[in-house]
């Protein structure tokens, strides 16, 4: 559409609808602000969906609501029709009076404000997803009503009950199940059913108590059911309340009757809850009915029925609606009928808890320092008098090129321009400077999609941009006024960088230009990972082949602004070990007076896991994590107390432990091997890549008396080899990364895909047909090395009718031993060792192991 | 043959006349720099030698120790070590590895700081174990160095504090990943000496019990903080400091651990320095003559704890 025009209705209803005070007013009132995520798998209609909300608080025209996706801001977004980048947007909504009691939380009045924030649901994404979660407390779920639960589903839902925001559920284009699929109010009926159960059962297996019951259930008004892109949705609460009217029954009795077997009678006046009565059920008869008459009339052109029933259901008609015809008049009058905007938000406003009610069981899992200190309290009570914590979960580029918004959440306290705060990094440890700096903020802004308001400030409970804090941030960090405080608790991401390309500029002299491109595209995208390699070149790691291929655009046309040439993706692998060390490891340090003994051997697949996924993390309370080691992994609870580090990074999958006995200045040595630990596990003996799954012991130490003799110089090389050396005598092996590739293809073009995987070293290990669909969805485990152009192969083979989304989802050991020169894997880790600039010829353990 | 030759303390000149008639009769002439320095560079050495002078660092020492030992069972090579060649136990497997190769050895001694130490006016007898402080970090405070101060307290007897010197030291990150990228020298000041020895003993001897949990320890959980009397009270215990001992410019300072740890970096000078904390059984003539250098002068700390805390008498002449 013309952007000019867009302009003008923009502000033109911005102005009508309501102003930056009064949405500032509101911000004052933690009680009656609710913070959400909309969420979803790939296509399922979330930014569509997103546009009836905007257009019901006035932002957009409602007519063009439904075409206009005014989250999607960006061009390559509107192009591919995906959304790529997470958007923000504050809503005004005033809850009808009468339905203020429903709200079953502290509330100050009827007057709401809801912050949206509309996130991609391409898996390749889903870093966005996480860094909305975070600033959200609860998350609109939007399904298909055809394809059903999808494989990204069940990921942003799993993501979003780790954060501990709480689900609504909309069940969306259910337009097409009725044009398109033609079924039957009891085929729709039982297909809602199966939707609903399987989101539940995704949310009773990822949910944590402390969030009490958080399954969505139609009867409670926890699942709406609509269409995007006509603009109608409803919950069972807007036809309870119609027909309360009708039957003079409260409201809330009557909606429970509305789904499930409930039954009524319309001769006999009689509920019961089978149909053997003879009665319909009730869902079918007073939700359904209305809608399927309305479909069939005005589709069927059935001319004369249409005022009729227009007139039944209290409708009436404006202007040039009533020259309307067809799928045009059909979604005037289901909007009219059924507007999407009412019955979501009123959802929204009546079920998700508010930053008062959220942050006290938040806290918990959003704070890093102690439950009792003051930043903790202040969180608990959102209190915006206490100290200022506001977590940054990501960074927006400003109109001004290179310059980003710091988008985040006040937890506590209340921002504004001017006072000093102290910025802190993901590395900031309470006590010490590092990572930290104390500077002013230089304004607070409000996030409208495409557009920024100034405010003076913003009070706890809200979701604010900032400037100036850009340049002293990564990616994401807190901001407190607190001498004490401890950081907000860094962000988990369920996809991890896994495809690799080297960039270099096609003009030398645009090196400096590309450098300043590589900080700022670290800086936007929370997932992206740059970096230089031992051979100097540049290296831009993505999620996936969408993802790179965005973020390299993003590079080349925006953030350095130079012609790039990119070689062919890469994939990271990871070294590990099949085995126990063979024999002990020796190393000597460089003055012969310090010797290390190490043995290496396998973690559990499990145990790594849960490493990565923080279950099990450096900072534990030493005494639970060796319990928890103990009863799940079997570990002896001696060893287990006695762990001194994860590496690489200090948090990765790798454990060095103290397994000597006896043995004096251990702890003066330890500083030294964990530092060595950290860089051997960072790029392994096999071909520097990083580490994975490996316990190193050490299981004794003949030490120089005197520190002089002992100190970081010999140590930490020792160290270092003698890491290596045990891997390498551990049966060393190598793990690629997996896709989970989840693909929509009708039967008929089954056999392409299957052709197409075995090529590709993929297997499939289920494939199920959609419940009243002619679709199969089939999963299978694809490497990720194999994968680049798979999506292109796939469409030719099937002639374009499968539908394929990859995610990250394991590392698989390949088979074979690095170390057997000759052997296939062999070859791989020569080339990688190749690529790298390094030696070509795997090193032998000798290499590091010293003979007494 | 295979000299390792002590080249003393100071110059150029105070080799002994045998070392230097050694070296006269040498192909190979290195100069081993990394445990100690020589006042003066290693032109003036070649000058006065006569001979060109190698400099061994401590890779070319501790990794490359053939090189060194390159057909010397046929011509004179010559190893100089500053101070005495055995004075510091890293060159021992110098001789070892000489010996496995049936290359005849010999060493030719020197004074070295064990022995200038006499200077100080304390006897040597009365000397326990040596002991050496590292350089401190945010996370790296290795503290055994306390336990064997403590045992000469103990038994009454002085301890020779050697102080850190960092030559030619890597950064972690260098070192790690074997990159010979080095650090600027540093070398131990008596200032800093002093601050980390009170500062080791405030965190074994907590004044206040109850601080006792911010402990160096890095929150390993096997080690137990006693809290007892401290042997080491700051304000009555006597230390010297030593700089630039053996050479014309040399200083020495005496005074409570308190007094000394006040002064400034510049009071103390350039490098080198080392510490003597004094023992408790401090003899008249000692108390005496370390006096001379005593904070303060004749109302110096130093005669008022000696005469209260350690009970020596001055010696009249």
């Amino acid at each position: 559409m013309d952007l000019n025009a867009f302009w003008t209705i923009w502000k033109l209803t911005e102005l009508r609808s309501f102003t930056v005070d009064e949405i500032r007013a509101l911000m004052d009132k933690p009680t009656n602000i609710r913070n959400m995520s909309v969420i979803a798998h790939v296509d399922h209609g979330k930014s569509t969906l997103t546009d009836s909300l905007v257009s019901k608080a006035g932002i957009i025209a409602s007519a063009k609501a439904g075409e206009m996706r005014f989250t999607d801001t960006r061009q390559d977004e509107i192009d591919r029709g995906i959304t790529i980048k997470s958007t923000a947007i504050s809503m005004y909504f005033p809850l009808p009076k009468e339905d203020v009691d429903d709200v079953k939380q502290k509330t100050d009045g009827n007057e709401f404000l809801v912050n949206l924030i509309d996130s991609p649901g391409h898996v390749d994404f889903s870093s966005e997803v996480t860094a909305a979660l975070r600033v959200t407390d609860g998350a609109l779920v939007v399904v298909d009503c055809v394809e059903g639960v999808c494989v990204q589903t069940e990921t942003v839902l799993r993501q979003s009950l780790g954060e501990r925001v709480k689900p609504v559920l909309i069940i969306n284009k259910v337009d097409r199940a009725l044009l398109e699929l033609q079924v039957s109010k009891e085929d729709l009926y039982q297909s809602f059913c199966r939707t609903v159960e399987s989101v539940n059962v995704i949310i009773s297996t990822y949910t944590d108590p402390v969030l009490g019951d958080t399954q969505v259930y139609p009867e409670k008004g926890t699942v709406a059911f609509g269409s995007g892109l006509h603009g109608w949705a409803f919950s069972l609460r807007q036809f309870a309340a119609r027909y309360s009217k009708k039957f003079g029954v409260d409201k809330n009795k009557l909606m429970p009757k509305l789904w499930g077997d409930n039954y009524f009678n319309g001769k006999t006046k009689k509920w019961s809850t089978s149909a053997a009565g003879g009665g319909e059920r009730a869902f079918n008869m007073f939700v359904l009915d209305p809608i399927f008459r309305l479909f069939d009339s005005i589709m069927n052109y059935k001319k004369d029925e249409i005022p009729t029933l227009l007139e039944k259901l209290e409708l009436k008609l404006i202007g040039d609606e009533k020259d309307l015809e067809g799928k045009q008049l059909l979604k005037a009058v289901m909007k009219k009928f059924l507007p999407a905007g009412d019955s979501l938000l009123e959802m929204i406003v009546i079920n998700l808890p508010s930053p008062v009610t959220a942050q006290r069981y938040r806290v918990e899992t959003l704070y890093e320092g102690p439950q009792d200190d003051e930043s903790a309290i202040a969180i608990r009570d959102c209190d915006p008098k206490g100290p200022l914590m506001v977590y940054v979960s990501k960074m927006v580029p400003t109109s001004d090129k290179g310059r980003f918004y710091a988008f985040g959440r006040v937890f506590a306290g209340t921002v504004s321009s001017g006072p000093k705060v102290r910025i802190q990094g993901p590395n900031f440890v309470p006590g010490k400077k590092d990572d930290s700096v104390i500077k002013s903020i230089q304004r607070t802004v409000l996030m409208m999609g495409r557009s920024t308001e100034a405010i003076e400030d913003c009070p706890a409970g809200n979701i604010v941009g900032l400037v100036g804090v850009d340049q002293f941030l990564l990616k994401s960090g807190t901001l407190t006024t607190s001498e004490t405080a401890h950081n907000m608790r860094v962000m988990k991401f369920s996809v991890s960088p896994v495809v690799q390309v080297a960039v270099e500029c096609k003009n030398a002299s645009d090196l400096p230009k590309l450098v300043e491109g590589l900080k700022r595209l670290s800086k936007s995208d929370p997932c992206v990972k740059t970096w230089m390699d031992e051979n100097g070149s540049i290296i831009v790691a993505g999620a996936g082949e969408l993802h790179l291929e965005i973020c390299l655009n993003d590079l080349e046309n925006d953030h350095a602004g130079v012609p790039l040439r990119k070689s062919d993706p890469v994939v990271g692998y990871r070294e590990t070990v099949t085995a126990e060390s063979s024999m002990i490891a020796l190393s000597k340090s460089q003055n012969k007076h310090n010797r290390l003994y190490v043995k290496a051997e396998p973690l559990d697949e499990e145990l790594t896991k849960d490493i990565e996924e923080g279950r099990v993390a450096p900072r534990d309370d030493p005494k639970i994590r060796a319990r928890y080691l103990a009863d799940t992994y079997g570990w002896d609870v001696t060893d287990a107390r006695k762990i001194w580090c994860f590496g690489p990074d200090t948090t990765g999958p790798n454990i060095l432990l103290d397994g000597s006995k006896g043995v004096q200045y251990m702890n003066e040595i330890k500083d030294s091997c964990v530092a060595a630990f950290q860089w051997a596990t960072k790029e392994g003996g096999v071909c520097e890549e990083p580490m994975r799954g490996i316990r190193y012991n050490i299981l004794d130490c003949t030490l120089h008396t005197d520190a002089i003799h002992r100190g970081g110089g010999q140590i930490i090389p020792t160290a270092r080899r003698v890491c290596y050396a045990a891997q390498l005598l551990a049966k060393p092996g190598l793990q690629e990364p997996m896709f989970l590739v989840e693909i929509a293809v009708p039967e008929s073009a089954q056999g392409g895909v299957y052709s197409c995987l075995n090529v590709r070293r993929g297997h499939v290990f289920s494939s199920e047909q959609r419940v009243g669909t002619p679709m199969y969805t089939m999963k299978a485990y694809l490497p990720v090395s194999e994968s680049f152009g798979f999506n292109a192969d796939l469409r030719a083979a099937t002639g374009g009718q499968a539908f394929p989304q990859a995610v990250f989802d394991h590392y698989a050991l390949l088979n074979g031993d690095p170390t057997e020169v000759g052997s296939k894997l062999n070859t791989l880790a020569v080339s990688i060792r190749t690529r790298k600039g390094l030696k070509p010829d795997v090193p032998p353990y000798d290499h590091y192991y010293d003979k007494l | 043959m295979f000299y390792v030759i002590g080249l003393g303390l100071s110059d150029e000149k105070d080799i002994t006349v045998k070392g230097l008639e050694a070296i006269k009769g040498c192909e190979r002439v290195y100069l081993e720099s990394y445990t100690s320095i020589l006042m003066v560079s290693k032109e003036r050495l070649e000058a006065f030698y006569e001979k060109e002078v190698i400099i061994a660092t401590r890779e070319m020492v501790e990794l490359e120790a053939d090189e060194i030992l390159r057909d010397s069972d046929k011509i004179d090579v010559a190893f100089l070590v500053v101070g005495d060649p055995l004075g510091a136990t890293t060159h021992t497997d110098l001789l070892l590895r000489a010996r496995s190769l049936s290359i005849p050895t010999s060493v030719i001694h020197n004074a070295s700081i064990l022995t200038a130490l006499g200077s100080t006016g304390l006897q040597m007898y009365n000397f326990g174990q040596t002991l050496s402080l590292v350089f401190y970090t945010e996370t790296w405070r290795p503290d055994s160095w306390f336990e064997r101060l403590e045992e000469n307290l103990r038994i009454g007897v002085h301890t020779l504090v050697l102080l850190d010197i960092k030559v030619r030291e890597q950064s972690e990150e260098n070192m790690a990943r074997g990159r010979l990228i080095y650090e600027p020298p540093r070398y131990m000041n008596p200032h800093q000496a002093f601050s980390q020895i009170l500062l080791t003993e405030s965190l074994r001897h907590p004044k206040d019990p109850s601080s006792s949990s911010s402990s160096s320890n890095n929150g390993d959980v096997d080690v137990d903080v006693e809290v007892k009397e401290s042997l080491l009270p700051p304000a009555s215990t006597l230390a010297i400091s030593l700089s630039r001992i053996g050479t014309p410019t040399q200083k020495l300072i005496s005074g409570t651990l308190e007094e000394l740890a006040q002064l400034s970096e510049e009071e103390f000078g350039e490098p080198l320095h080392s510490v003597v904390i004094v023992g408790k059984k401090l003899h008249p003539l000692e108390f005496e003559y370390a006096g001379r250098f005593a904070v303060g002068g004749e109302a110096g700390g130093w005669w008022k704890v000696g005469k209260e805390v350690y009970g020596v008498e001055r010696e009249t002449f």
